[in-house]
């Protein structure tokens, strides 16, 4: 990326960071820092998808903990979103994972802000085992993905759409299919339960 | 948390106060901000912080992963304390996966305080988890470290596979190479992770399987190019094998993934000097010391690098501005003797012999050799070669491998040093293998006395060598050893015991888990009060 740009974005991002912290100071504030937050998140995706596309999106794996990493997500969303329950469902989950926490942590922010603002009252995040592989669970209890998101939702990210750009998704399922033990990788299932449900298979 | 001290820096004032109110909604009273390394530094200096939170990007100077990492090699900061990098840039994760030297954590901003307090509230609970380990690492005590380490490992809780990396460092650290590349592959066993591969590779390196370790170096640096330890590591081995212009080769294209620290920049540079590239050395340094400029992270010898590769390039007046330039920042006694050194080759590369005289005697007139760093030493040896005072330059350069028995680097700066100075390779070795032969046959002749009960003669020979030498632990620990068997024979004198205890301290320091220490410490037992 030229250097100018990069530039640029670093700034917006420092004075996107200062805003949500002054936002944050008031009580009154949270629908102007989710949507700080947001903006940024999505600074951070046009970057990710920059290295993706240069091929310069390395995976990192080393041992994270499932269960803390995804409390620290839910304490960041109980934040942002007062008004919504967030439960969390890490009994099951694996006593030793493999994945670069920086990255994943990216790729689900997307799926819970998402969730966040599908839901009409609850989210759950879950961690558990299902074939050898790790299972990171967003589920929300509103209307669910629509038809053609199930179908081949993420598939390619564009820039005209009625739902966003599909970005996050996208890089979502990219992330994931980067992290590979031997024969398999990774991989993002979306589905409808009750709600719509997204599940990043991590090996 | 409220009892945890913590440490702001952040060169944006709006950053630094607005942390400073999260951080006070969070419970956190006792806290202190500083704008600049320079800052942190001077308060690191009086205070121990429990929590550092550090900006990445801090002006146009060093950055925070180069400040941690001048932190950590420098041991200016307990193994407990938990480093926090703060930053806007997605890119630094690409840097953090490099480096070796990785914070506790790291936050991309902006962050929420519910955020920010959720991951500090993991990492507290981190800090009381290892703090018996990281106590004993502060202390390099590296047998304590291992055996901590197994009484938590039996519980194989979420922090197994970190007490596996701390474990196996501290193996490689206690110089038990087997059991650490045993310990790595267990842990590949479990999962190909990056550091346990670059372990493996540095504990065949060290188990003189340096076939295998480059192998796997190069796997390592071709799944991950930006795996920036793989190649200084590379670049080690190719150097010590002799191979240096491939090792200038790899630390080069290691540089173009990232330009990295003042070590790299340091050990690029006096290899390109060594071999022939003095050019290549001169542009290296030029633009690291343009980027520090004024930064703690410099030394001395970064000026003399480049001063030499000016000299070796005809350029010595631009070398003794170099040097000029140098004299401003530092002052301390080892500083001045290596750039007084350095100024005398630039003075005698200029044809100015009488300024090269009066540098050099300003350079010899240090009143402690043993105090100074070989790599000093080795710089005085030059200037004194290049004036013709061989006597002399031979003498330090015995000194600095007699110092320094252990210690593979600082040979090949002494083989360098001669062959530089017109001596053919076999000579220098020959040479380098006799300074050597002499301070084990003095160490033997002590130890040989000692056993024939000439105690008296023993001591004398061996704390004489042990004052001279007080980096060569075998002489040391050798010195302390005759005299506890003194005093445990003779009874209890006030002035050998305290030169006992001094040697004792001196070995601790270095290394506390030292094979004589048992033994000394068993005698010092039976002495009566």
């Amino acid at each position: 990326m030229n250097d100018l740009y990069a530039a640029v974005v670093h700034d917006v991002k420092n004075q996107l960071a200062e805003l949500s912290l002054r936002l944050g100071a008031r009580a009154d504030a949270q629908q102007e820092m989710v949507i700080a937050m947001n903006a940024s998140r999505r600074l951070s995706e046009m970057l990710l998808m920059h290295r993706q596309v240069n091929a310069q999106l390395t995976v990192n794996a080393d041992s994270v903990d499932a269960a803390d990493f995804l409390a620290i997500v839910a304490a960041e969303y109980r934040e942002l979103f007062p008004g919504l329950k967030i439960e969390l469902d890490t009994a099951a989950a694996p006593a030793m994972a493999f994945f670069d926490d920086a990255l994943v942590r990216m790729a689900l922010a997307n799926a819970v802000h998402n969730a966040c603002r599908a839901a009409r009252s609850t989210v759950r995040l879950a961690a558990y085992e299902q074939d050898k592989m790790l299972v990171l669970e967003v589920a929300d209890d509103g209307t669910g993905y629509p038809e053609e998101m199930l179908k081949d939702g993420g598939a390619e990210p564009s820039a005209v759409s009625g739902r966003g750009t599909g970005l996050g998704l996208y890089l979502a399922r990219k992330i994931a299919e980067l992290h590979r033990l031997q024969e398999t990788h990774g991989r993002v299932e979306l589905s409808n339960a009750g709600g719509a449900v997204f599940r990043m298979f991590l090996p | 948390m409220s009892d945890k001290w913590v440490l702001v820096v952040d060169d944006l004032e709006g950053m630094r106060s607005q942390l400073r109110m999260s951080l006070t909604n969070s419970g956190f009273a006792k806290l202190h901000l500083a704008s600049s390394i320079k800052d942190a530094l001077e308060r690191m200096a009086v205070n121990r912080y429990d929590v550092i939170l550090c900006d990445y990007s801090l002006g146009d100077s060093t950055d925070g992963q180069q400040f941690l990492e001048y932190l950590r090699s420098n041991d200016l900061i307990a193994h407990n304390t938990i480093f926090i990098m703060i930053t806007a840039e997605q890119a630094y994760e690409k840097v953090v996966a490099a480096s070796e030297c990785a914070p506790d954590d790291y936050l991309l901003k902006p962050f929420t305080a519910a955020q920010f307090d959720a991951r500090l509230e993991k990492l507290l609970g981190r800090q009381e988890y290892f703090s018996v380990i990281d106590k004993a690492a502060d202390e390099k005590n590296w047998l304590r470290v291992i055996a901590e380490c197994d009484k938590k490992l039996a519980s194989k809780d979420k922090y197994f596979i970190e007490l596996c990396k701390i474990k196996a460092s501290a193996l490689m650290s206690a110089s038990r190479h087997q059991q650490a590349a045993d310990l790595y592959r267990e842990v590949l066993a479990l999962r190909p992770i990056g550091w346990a591969k670059l372990g493996l590779a540095r504990a065949l390196a060290e188990l003189d399987k340096k076939e295998e370790a480059q192998l796997l170096l190069r796997e390592i640096l071709a799944e991950a190019p930006q795996f920036m330890a793989a190649y200084d590591l590379m670049g080690k081995l190719l150097s010590e094998s002799g191979e240096k212009e491939a090792a200038l080769d790899i630390l080069q294209k290691a540089r173009e993934v990232s330009p990295g620290t003042m070590s790299r920049i340091r050990e690029l540079s006096s290899l390109a000097v060594s071999a022939g590239k003095p050019e290549v050395a001169e542009a290296v340094m030029r633009q690291a010391l343009q980027k520090h400029k004024f930064s703690p992270v410099r030394q001395a010898n970064d000026y003399a690098v480049l001063s030499k590769a000016l000299v070796n390039q005809g350029k010595t007046a631009e070398a003794l501005s170099v040097v000029a330039d140098a004299k401003k920042s530092f002052n301390d006694e080892h500083s001045s003797v290596m750039l007084a050194a350095t100024e005398s080759v630039a003075h005698r590369a200029a044809g100015n012999h009488e300024q090269a005289e009066a540098a050099l005697a300003q350079a010899m007139s240090v009143s402690d050799l043993s105090k100074l760093s070989a790599h000093t030493v080795v710089a005085l040896a030059d200037a004194c070669f290049a004036m013709g005072k061989e006597d002399e330059a031979t003498n330090l350069l015995r000194h600095a491998i007699q110092n320094n028995q252990e210690d593979e680097s600082i040979r090949s700066k002494v083989h360098e040093a001669l062959t530089a100075a017109g001596k053919d390779a076999s000579e220098a070795t020959a040479m380098i293998e006799e300074s050597s032969r002499e301070v084990i046959l003095l160490n033997n002749d002590g130890v040989r006395k000692a056993e024939a009960g000439q105690l008296d003669e023993a001591i004398a020979s061996l704390c004489e060598a042990a004052d001279r030498l007080p980096n060569n632990l075998q002489i040391v620990s050798n010195a302390a050893l005759v005299i506890a068997l003194d005093l445990s024979r003779n009874g209890k004198d006030a002035e050998k015991f305290s030169k006992c205890l001094r040697y004792r301290e001196a070995l601790i320091k270095k290394a506390p888990n030292h094979a004589k220490l048992p033994q000394i410490d068993g005698l010092l037992k039976q002495l009566k009060p």
